[in-house]
């Protein structure tokens, strides 16, 4: 077993390189594109006028409805009906961003509600406009609310790209399941991805737990109740 | 649209929900071995003893790294190497109850810990032994308090089971592939699968988001 | 000369069909420190974010300084001339001490950083906030020190007038003094101010005139020791003799009729 796992890596790690930079390519783009259409999205939820609050009320129910599968096969498949052809990459990274806008969205919704209307009302008491209360006061300390539950997206979109392997985009699932049925050791192939992927996760909690506890404003992330 | 077409995609929403019972099959059966070994687990965690803290923390910590696809991989191509074939429907469910069981292991966890301190010190306080505060106010609280996640947990495993199309499973959204294949039409059996999804999801949340609304204004969570 | 900073006129307020200010008319003179006392519910709260335009009136004028703010359209212009000091401090929870008092001079006064860094120190002190806290966070702070910080970032703005809404309601008794300390010494310096507290003391000490306020509306004002200690009217007469009582005050200041 030992023996096969070091064969794959010796024999295939370029082109497990390959995939993983797909799947970091992947879950990065994805990633920050959905936490600036999803902060627009909340912004535009809570200040916004009642149509546009109704319009993306409907967009998000719909997308936190339906499986990313789904989105990522109507983006792959179905867009080049209407004229919209799309590289397995491109078509994973816009599914994907999609979706997880939608999630971040409602991430950033709840933290702004969670702030009190009093740290709006004295903003606006030193003479402040709306807009800029919102962009100084409120978004900075919805974000810091928001950022546990940001940073578990971001660890979840890294495994979850793999779902791109169903459009062949050539990310880490995909580059393995090649090199499994080039060497038919599918077992052991699979415990080289799974090692990437744990690794990684666990990398990127950890950090973000760094992170978090260097930044972290006192008196601020009381999320527990 | 004329009525031959309309007949048409009738036919597609038949043959498409003829696979809604293997979805559920597979989203239940999952999610119930899930819930059950999170239960477990969270207890383990909280109240046990510290190498299998330890333990626990790692379990969660592992397989919430590993993605959807490959624990069904792993259940499907790997156990009949060690001798133990399964069907795909069953290897499905194993793979979505192994990440799942992470997932919820967190939630009740959460649940159990977002239990007030000063609910459990008032529960002392009037002289309920230690099994009598956690019978009485610790776990009527956390249910009440897990519960608008673990539903929402539920529809996140029935969106997931779509993934067992990796394996083979025929449940709705593979039928809706297969449709497709068909019918060299994406669009229609994509929108058919989607709604069929939405019926159930978006009642899901709508009742998720009621229960969270009471659990704040009984004070037992901030908004 | 006497000069009005600050006039309201019938002003009105309702939600819904409840109303909560009727009629409410006075004059504040520059430099003068005005008190409102009333019981809760009496719309003080309101009537001061009335004139700040954090809510809107919905009928009546106000004018401050000749200008007639309740028909401007913008708003935060205004507010920048108006201090307020809220009952929970609401210093800007991701803030420092420093920054808290730095945001409205260069976000509203466009000041330049170094300009508003010195108005910003010089804020601080008056309040007697020494460096070593200018760097903490209000959590890290008592609530003595949040609503002097809170006091700074009003006065740094140079404001025409401040208003204060019930800002020792929310503290510790050992830390009142700290504050009503400040505002003392603010009101002694000349600045305009109105003060919604329940702080006896601070009134017959400081204040030029108090305005009892009940059900949305003025019922008397006087000289401080006038309504505080001889009210003309009944209803000021029962909620003054609970007040000295509430605080322990000695009852020689009453006469032996309402025994009875």
């Amino acid at each position: 077993m030992l023996n096969n796992i070091l064969y794959i890596l010796f024999n295939y790690g370029s082109a497990l390189e390959v995939g993983l930079r797909h799947t970091i390519i992947i879950t990065v783009t994805s990633y920050f594109t959905g936490l600036v259409v999803g902060l627009l999205i909340a912004v535009l939820r809570v200040y916004g006028g009642r149509w546009i609050r109704g319009v993306l009320g409907i967009l998000v129910e719909i997308i936190r409805g339906t499986p990313m599968m789904v989105q990522l096969f109507f983006v792959y498949y179905a867009l080049p009906e209407i004229g919209l052809l799309l590289n397995p990459v491109a078509a994973s990274i816009i599914a994907i961003a999609i979706n997880s806008a939608v999630y971040q969205s409602e991430y950033i919704r709840a933290s702004i509600s969670a702030i009190p209307y009093s740290q709006f009302e004295s903003a606006l008491s030193i003479g402040l406009t709306k807009s800029r209360a919102v962009l100084t006061i409120i978004l900075p300390q919805a974000i810091r609310v928001a950022t546990p539950a940001l940073v578990n997206e971001a660890v979840y979109l890294f495994k979850y790209s793999s779902i791109a392997y169903f459009v062949t985009a050539p990310e880490l699932m995909y580059i393995g399941k090649f090199i499994g049925s080039r060497t038919f050791l599918y077992v052991e192939m699979y415990i080289v991805l799974a090692a990437i992927y744990v690794a990684t996760s666990i990398v990127l909690t950890e950090l973000a737990k760094v992170i978090e506890r260097r930044y972290v404003i006192p008196g601020l992330l009381k999320s527990k109740a | 649209m004329d009525w031959i077409n309309n007949v048409q995609f009738f036919t597609y929403v038949g043959v498409i929900l003829s696979s809604i019972g293997t979805t559920l099959a597979l989203s239940l059966a999952s999610f119930s071995i899930a819930t059950i070994v999170a239960l477990l687990l969270s207890f383990i965690e909280i109240f046990g003893p510290r190498p299998l803290v330890k333990a626990v923390e790692w379990y969660v910590k592992i397989v919430r790294g590993i993605p959807l696809i490959l624990a069904l991989f792993m259940f499907y191509y790997g156990l009949p190497r060690v001798g133990f074939p399964l069907p795909p429907l069953y290897s499905a469910i194993m793979g979505i109850a192994l990440v799942d069981s992470a997932y919820q292991e967190q939630l009740f966890k959460g649940a159990i810990e977002g239990v007030s301190e000063r609910q459990v010190e008032a529960a002392y306080a009037i002289g309920l032994t230690q099994w009598e505060v956690f019978r009485h106010v610790i776990l009527p609280q956390a249910f009440r308090i897990a519960l608008p996640g673990w539903i929402n947990e539920f529809s996140m495993v029935l969106k997931d089971s779509s993934i067992a199309y990796a394996i083979g499973v025929t449940e709705i959204f593979t039928q809706a592939v297969h449709v497709a294949h068909v019918i060299a039409d994406y669009l229609r059996p994509l929108l058919i699968v989607s709604l069929i999804y939405l019926c159930i999801c978006y009642p899901l949340s709508q009742i998720s988001s009621r229960f969270h609304k009471g659990l704040v204004e009984m004070g037992m969570m901030g908004s | 000369m006497k000069v009005d900073l600050l006039v309201v006129e019938d002003l009105w307020k309702f939600y819904g069909k409840e109303v909560i200010l009727k009629n409410v008319n006075f004059n504040v003179e520059k430099g003068e420190t005005k008190v409102i006392i009333g019981p809760s519910g009496a719309g003080k709260s309101t009537l001061l974010r009335c004139i700040n335009l954090l809510v809107r009136p919905d009928r009546g004028r106000i004018v401050l300084d000749g200008d007639v703010i309740t028909e401007r359209r913008d708003v935060h212009n205004i507010r920048s001339q108006i201090g307020f000091v809220f009952q929970h401090f609401n210093l800007f929870n991701h803030l420092t001490a420093i920054d808290n008092v730095l945001l409205g001079l260069i976000k509203v006064k466009r000041l330049s950083r170094e300009d508003a860094m010195r108005k910003a120190k010089e804020a601080l002190l008056s309040v007697g906030i020494a460096e070593d806290l200018w760097r903490k966070y209000p959590a890290q702070l008592s609530g003595g020190q949040q609503q002097r910080v809170a006091i700074a970032r009003a006065i740094a703005m140079d404001p025409k007038i401040i208003l204060f809404d019930e800002p020792t309601s929310a503290l510790d008794p050992e830390l009142i003094w700290e504050v009503l300390n400040v505002m003392e010494k603010l009101s002694r310096n000349g600045m305009t101010m109105i003060v919604v507290t329940h702080e006896l003391g601070f009134a017959i000490k400081v204040a030029h005139e108090v305005m009892f306020m009940d059900g949305g509306t003025i019922i008397e004002k006087g000289l401080p020791e006038q309504i505080l200690l001889n009210p003309r009217s009944e209803r000021v007469r029962r909620f003054m003799e609970r007040m000295w009582y509430l605080y322990s005050m000695d009852r020689k200041f009453w006469r032996s009729e309402n025994a009875k």
